[in-house]
């Protein structure tokens, strides 16, 4: 189950006046509690965060709402975070606050495909990219695919799991967002 | 007795030190009159500087200083149509005829000079620069499409720092002319000025210890530019001044902060300013230039 949060509604209940621009550290903990508030009330595994209606997300606003739900998550219920309909420059202001803190997150681009903000290691990268092509892969299958030994696509599907990039079941992973 | 203070004709980053020269000690004792009638252009750094000087000697309960405009027509005409007068005439006692505001500013103008208070005013900032802000940096300075986003997260970066950190208000300006004599290219510059605390004071509890008899004005500014601290505790804080220096690079731009005695700069090849100045004459609170230039032929 996935739940899907708009971000652009957030943003209008949230500021008095009908901006489009996520701007500001005061807006971006408003928004972030608003999002925490919903998802406080969902049983849901997955969340998705919409930014289609935001015109522009600054450094501050990335910090607080992106880098401050997935700090959340280490104390909190843990769930799979995914961005969708980031443009070009809102990219950079989520990978630059991430990288920050060696935090990283999925999102969908605009043809739908994952692509991966912030830190992870460069093995990490080329794993969460396999796993995505295949839709769900073992360490053995991350193996083969990649010509790499086993126990080197284990440790990196290990650590797209511990940052919840990937979700487990029993030996397998798979690309978030696939029921 | 009353000072003079000379505003240099050519009013810009350069020549800012020496306007700063012109008040001696702060907060100055003397009545002060700022002697405009020689200007003949004021970058916007210029313009929200000289506000920033009127508006630390209010703060400072010192008494009203006088304001002669500009004698040219043509160089008072400019500073009304970009909202300079409406701000002076609450911090100064004009003299000299002073021109209508005209409804629309000039092309060149991406935002007036504009006081930002509070967040609020942050958020109007940005929204009003987007309004022209794509014609001009894509259309004329030639940057990516995504400019204009980054541009405006600049912006809106900068301008927070004020409310964050300075204390009190500030000013800010944006504007696109030409570089003639360091570049000769267009470029769109943002100006952010406030009469704060400074870098200094800002960061002196947290961060001063580590630097030790190094600390200073020069020490604030290269912990805060070069290596992102910020006065939070937050590790997240001091995110906007990197990602600020992650566009500048991209855009083989340039961004130079002046507090209090020292100024110092990240820059590119074709500028040939200082890296840190240090043991300047004193100016209050902190202020900001982002410079942009046209991007060349071949990198388009």
């Amino acid at each position: 189950m996935i739940e899907t949060i708009w971000v652009g509604h957030l943003l209008r209940e949230t500021a008095p006046s009908p901006y489009r621009n996520l701007v500001t550290r005061p807006t971006g903990a408003a928004v972030r509690t608003r999002i925490e508030d919903a998802l406080s009330r969902s049983d849901c595994l997955t969340a998705l965060l919409d930014f289609t209606d935001i015109e522009l997300l600054d450094f501050s606003c990335a910090e607080e709402i992106v880098a401050k739900l997935l700090l959340a998550q280490a104390s909190e219920r843990p769930r799979y975070l995914v961005l969708r309909g980031l443009r070009e420059d809102q990219y950079d202001a989520i990978t630059q606050v991430l990288n920050h803190h060696h935090l990283a997150v999925a999102a969908l681009a605009p043809d739908e495909e994952p692509v991966l903000l912030g830190w992870v290691s460069a093995d990490a990268r080329i794993v969460f990219g396999c796993v995505c092509r295949l839709g769900r892969a073992c360490a053995g299958d991350v193996a083969d695919a990649l010509g790499w030994p086993e126990a080197r696509a284990g440790e990196a599907l290990d650590a797209l799991t511990l940052n919840r990039l990937v979700r487990p079941d029993g030996d397998l992973r798979y690309r978030l967002l696939v029921a | 007795m009353t000072r003079i203070v000379e505003v240099p004709a050519h009013f810009d980053d350069r020549s800012f030190d020496q306007f700063a020269a012109g008040f001696g000690q702060w907060p100055p004792e003397e009545k002060l009159l700022v002697d405009a009638r020689g200007a003949q252009w004021a970058s916007p750094y210029g313009l929200t500087g000289l506000l920033t000087a009127g508006q630390a000697i209010a703060e400072a309960k010192g008494e009203r200083p006088l304001l002669t405009v500009p004698l040219s027509d043509e160089v008072k005409r400019y500073w009304a149509r970009v909202g300079f007068f409406q701000y002076a005439a609450e911090l100064f006692e004009l003299h000299g005829k002073v021109p209508k505001a005209s409804t629309t500013g000039p092309s060149d103008v991406l935002l007036d000079v504009t006081p930002v208070r509070a967040m609020e005013d942050v958020h109007q900032v940005v929204e009003k620069i987007s309004e022209t802000a794509s014609r001009i940096l894509h259309g004329e300075l030639g940057l990516e499409r995504g400019a204009v986003g980054r541009f405006s997260m600049a912006l809106s970066e900068s301008c927070q720092n004020i409310v964050e950190h300075a204390g009190t208000s500030g000013w800010v300006a944006v504007q696109v002319y030409t570089f003639r004599r360091r570049l000769g290219r267009r470029v769109a510059v943002i100006a952010v000025s406030d009469a704060g605390i400074g870098f200094r004071r800002s960061l002196e509890s947290t961060h001063a210890k580590r630097f030790g008899e190094r600390w200073g004005d020069g020490a604030a500014l290269e912990a805060a530019l070069i290596q992102g601290v910020s006065r939070f505790r937050d590790p997240g804080r001091g995110q906007g001044l990197a990602g600020i220096k992650g566009f500048l690079d991209r855009w083989k731009g340039k961004i130079s902060i002046r507090s209090g005695t020292a100024r110092l700069a990240i820059m590119p090849a074709w500028d040939d300013d200082l890296p840190l100045a240090d043991h300047l004459p004193f100016f209050p609170g902190a202020q900001v230039q982002i410079t942009i230039p046209a991007q060349e032929a071949e990198s388009r």
